[in-house]
């Protein structure tokens, strides 16, 4: 191993030059550097040193990442055949986890194939050994080093939701889903960059199925991902984040008037944590396709009459509705979520007095409000006032509560409109104008993507030979295999036709 | 949104009407009222009178058994005589004149073979004009005889045979009127825009315009569209006199009108349109306390204004026109009222409140609290120092709120549509099997980007 070493450690120079290599020598040095390790077989790499120590404690991760990835995975096949070179179980998961939490995100772009399968043997080891919430921090993590924008969706995001919803350890994936996807793995690349080290890329650029920081997609997958983590915010409480996630799935573009079942699951869940949220049926984003709009209102008709009920109807119609449809609810998985609906209803109400009265007196609430939970005014108003205590601490009421001894006690709502400081606006409003600059950078990104597409390029090179000829030039395209001058034959039987 | 079944119906909707029973006194006098009508509205209104009011009633249903036993309708005659024989057995008119009954109803059948025999007959020697006239005389029949559909089906048959403009103005004022006795609304505003159509000529009839806009100021009445019919009936000109009494007469005008712009206009707007408008003027001066009441109003002598209207509930009610609508546009001037009594403070005391608009004995919190929840009225209720207090305006942060609130919406709604792109751009979308055979890719561009696919696929089958 000891002659080895020199070998591994050749690339990146350390300690760094002066003056950083350019991209260019940095590619061909790693390039250099993979060829070398690659051949190295698993017996060499499973060495120990000349001092008898174990190459994963000499080796650096966060500096040389390659060959300690490479002698990582040698480890890992040797545990799974049981061979007595590797090093015992615990240490090896030390060192797995390690090296996700410090890889350096440079260099791993080059050897997507290996992080997939730590990551892959992260997942699967936590899996078997029924500890899945060991998994969900590191690879959440390894996730955003390798792609701080969060922007790009791969195979391990789905990974990494599934082992967070099994394991219930929601908080620490939050970090990976708080980002918005905006790219999928198969987007034709335009232009291929010249070096995938270039630490200014965009995300699309380097993780493709090619490089193999992700697998192949298919819709049902991208879907999945959304409905799950939009199924972890609603496990945290967060009605806001899971709104948006579901409604990444019920916008889900279809052709024609394709509708998946996980979309309709995921409308499902939306109309509930809709009413969580908003207290009455939002309307469908716009940017829903009309199919799936039509499919909606038929198979989810009863959360829709739910929310009618929780809009406009009594607490005691919408606690017989919800009973009504038990089966349903928990047919589809969301009797917990309906008990949440019925628990939410009363605190509506109770806010919905904010925007009559300014101050009141806790038995005119409870004489106002009811409980959908039993269908009853609340018993005491001891009650109201726990609720209500609740609702304030929690931040769902903007109140105070006075309680005198000789009196009920009384609740002042706060005046609305004065919930930020100025300061705070402040940073609000700086916050918003960064996002929707940054966001510009996606959409001109997205442009490009669009204008520079081969077949786009070829569409627009027809439209223009068909202005030549003096046709009307608006979709002289489309079939590939259909001769050009049917195509013109073709439009004429349009022209005369309109 | 497909909310037509099991959708929980609106408050307004399930609440079924009671029949109406007036028991106080109107004001006007029975007589002099109907004697401003002519034709069949005036049993109509009489009927409901009768139906309705306890005080008057039996005199209205004796009238009415006399006036239908001129005419030729047999069933409005038992619905005024039915009535009478358990209320004033004692009457002349409570006993039902069988033999009347009888002779009319074989004349009004006579009458009918022989119109009918007639129009066949112009019909088939093809003269215009008299079968145009014969539909006419049929109409009218039927409308006497109280078969409304088929009078309108004969007016609507005349249509075929109207040669000039009068002719076409004519035939909609009968379908006018027959539209106004069957409350098809539908039918007597397109009747309206039929006249308007070629009303243009030269020597313009005067008593046309009064006449449309009653016409008009009623359809949107009974839609509930109240400040449509109040600037209809305002622009009515004056000079009405009796030529539209055989479905609303001038003072109807005033009362419609007034109502209708005391519950939806402005303080400014009712000055200016309804008290300095000199055609409503003549019609306002019918009825002076519609007058005294908007005055009342723009001179924010609010409780005033309220009294006066309340006194003419009575009459309101036993109106055929208005009587469903009285409790809405009371309700409006009455929350407009508090609205308008509350503008100049910050904080009200709810006694003062009650003592201006509550009747004694009964308070207003409830009232409020609706007309808050409804979002007409800006302010809140202080239930513990018993105070209206109104809500503090904070512009600043109200457009601070809005703003951020848009651009998380561009924001969310941006960052979608490129995910969208980049799912059809990866090839990702949802696709049917039928596709399944078509080239992948491209066509998903094409869809995505242009739009041009699915018109070209439909092409290519049709041609």
């Amino acid at each position: 191993m000891a002659d080895l070493l020199p070998k591994l450690l050749s690339f990146p120079p350390h300690p760094p030059p002066a003056k950083p290599l350019s991209d260019q020598a940095y590619d061909e040095g790693i390039r250099e550097q993979i060829d070398v390790v690659g051949k190295l077989t698993e017996s060499k790499l499973l060495q120990q040193t000349s001092g008898g120590e174990h190459a994963l404690d000499v080796i650096n991760p966060s500096l040389n990442s390659i060959p300690y990835a490479y002698i990582l995975l040698a480890n890992i096949s040797a545990m799974r055949k049981a061979n007595s070179k590797g090093v015992d179980f615990e240490t090896l998961w030390d060192k797995m986890i390690g090296f996700l939490v410090s890889f350096d995100p440079r260099q791993i772009r080059y050897i997507g194939e290996e992080f997939s399968a730590i990551v892959d043997a992260v997942a699967g080891l936590a899996a078997s050994n029924r500890q899945s919430y060991l998994a969900v921090a590191p690879i959440a993590t390894a996730l955003t080093r390798l792609d701080p924008t969060g922007s790009m969706l791969t195979t391990h995001h789905l990974t990494l939701v599934k082992l967070a919803l099994e394991s219930r350890n929601f908080a620490a994936a939050t970090q990976v889903l708080d980002k918005f996807i905006l790219y999928v793995p198969g987007v034709p690349t335009v232009t291929k960059p010249k070096f995938i080290c270039d630490m200014n890329l965009s995300p699309v650029t380097f993780i493709t199925d090619k490089s193999k920081l992700t697998g192949k997609f298919k819709y049902v997958d991208v879907l999945e991902y959304f409905l799950y983590s939009g199924m972890i915010y609603m496990g945290m409480r967060d009605w806001d984040k899971a709104l948006q996630c579901l409604e990444s799935a019920i916008t889900y573009p279809a052709k024609e008037n394709n509708v998946s079942k996980v979309m309709v699951d995921a409308y499902k869940k939306w109309v509930l944590v809709g009413l969580l949220l908003e207290g009455k049926l939002l309307p469908l984003p716009k940017s829903t396709s009309s199919g799936a709009a039509k499919c909606y209102h038929v198979m989810a008709k009863p959360y829709e009459t739910i929310a009618q009920i929780f809009e406009s109807g009594t607490a005691s119609r919408l606690k017989s509705e919800a009973e009504f449809g038990v089966h349903i609810w928990r047919g589809d998985l969301n009797y917990g979520l309906m008990l949440h609906v019925l628990s939410a209803f009363q605190k509506f109400q109770i806010r919905g007095l904010a925007n009559i009265y300014s101050k009141i007196s806790i038995p005119e609430i409870v004489s106002q409000t009811t409980s959908a939970e039993t269908g009853n005014k609340l018993p005491t108003p001891q009650a109201a006032e726990l609720l209500i205590q609740n609702m304030i601490t929690s931040g769902e009421l903007h109140a105070t509560m006075s309680t005198s001894a000789t009196g009920p006690s009384i609740l002042t709502f706060s005046p609305k409109g004065q919930v930020l400081t100025e300061s705070q606006m402040q940073r609000e409003l700086a916050g918003s104008t960064e996002r929707i600059l940054a966001l510009t950078k996606e959409i001109k990104q997205t442009d490009r993507l669009l204008t520079h597409d081969k077949e786009y390029i070829k569409f627009v090179q027809k439209q223009k030979k068909h202005v030549k000829q003096g046709g009307s030039g608006d979709q002289g395209i489309g079939v590939e295999n259909m001769d050009w001058n049917d195509a013109i034959e073709d439009e004429d039987i349009m022209g005369t036709m309109y | 949104m497909a909310s037509s079944q099991g959708a929980p119906l609106s408050p307004t909707a399930t609440r079924s009407r009671k029949p109406l029973v007036v028991t106080e006194q109107p004001k006007f006098d029975l007589e002099s009222y109907i004697a401003n009508y002519t034709g069949r509205t005036r049993l109509e209104r009489l009927l409901l009178i009768g139906h309705c009011s306890s005080v008057v009633g039996v005199d209205a249903l004796k009238l009415a058994v006399k006036d239908a036993k001129l005419g030729k309708d047999i069933t409005r005659y038992l619905d005024a005589q039915t009535p009478l024989e358990t209320l004033a057995p004692g009457e002349r008119e409570a006993t039902r004149d069988l033999a009347w009954m009888d002779k009319t109803k074989a004349l009004n059948l006579a009458e009918i073979s022989r119109l009918e025999s007639e129009v066949k007959g112009y019909k088939n020697n093809l003269i215009k004009e008299s079968t145009r006239i014969g539909n006419e005389d049929l109409g009218k029949h039927f409308q006497a005889i109280g078969d409304l559909p088929r009078a309108f089906e004969a007016y609507s048959r005349m249509r075929a045979d109207a040669q000039t403009g009068k002719h076409i103005i004519e035939i909609s004022r009968h379908l006018i009127e027959v539209g106004v006795e069957q409350r098809n609304w539908i039918a007597v505003t397109s009747n309206v825009q039929k006249i308007k159509g070629v009303m243009d000529s030269k020597d313009p009839d005067k008593s046309l315009q009064p006449f449309l806009c009653a016409a008009e100021g009623l359809a949107s009445l009974d839609g509930g569209e109240y400040y449509n019919a109040a600037l209809q009936f305002l622009q009515t000109d004056s000079g009405m006199g009796t030529s539209c009494n055989t479905i609303i007469s001038p003072n109807d005008i005033a009362v419609y009108g007034g109502l209708c712009a005391l519950a939806t206009m402005e303080r400014n707007d009712l000055n200016k349109r309804v008290l300095e408008n000199s055609n409503f003027r003549t019609y306002l001066e019918l009825e002076p306390h519609i007058r005294r009441a908007i005055g009342f109003f723009v001179n924010s002598r609010y409780s005033q204004c309220l009294t006066v209207l309340e006194s003419y509930r009575a009459d309101y009610l036993l109106d055929i026109h208005l009587s469903k609508h009285v409790d809405d546009l009371y309700y409006m001037v009455r929350s407009k009222s508090i609205v308008q009594y509350f503008i100049p403070f910050s904080c009200v005391t709810l006694d003062s409140l009650n003592e201006a608009f509550a009747a004694p004995g009964k308070t207003i919190d409830k009232e409020l609290a609706m007309m808050i929840k409804n979002q007409e009225l800006e302010a809140r209720i202080d239930t513990q120092n018993r105070l209206l207090t109104s809500v503090p305006l904070a512009p600043r942060a109200s457009l601070q709120a809005s703003t951020l609130q848009t651009a998380k919406e561009y924001e969310r709604e941006a960052r979608r549509r490129i995910q969208h792109m980049n799912i059809h751009g990866a090839d990702l979308e949802i696709k049917g099997k039928k596709n399944a055979n078509q080239l992948p890719g491209v066509d998903e561009f094409y869809d995505a980007g242009i739009g041009g696919r699915e018109l070209r696929s439909g092409r290519n089958v049709a041609f």
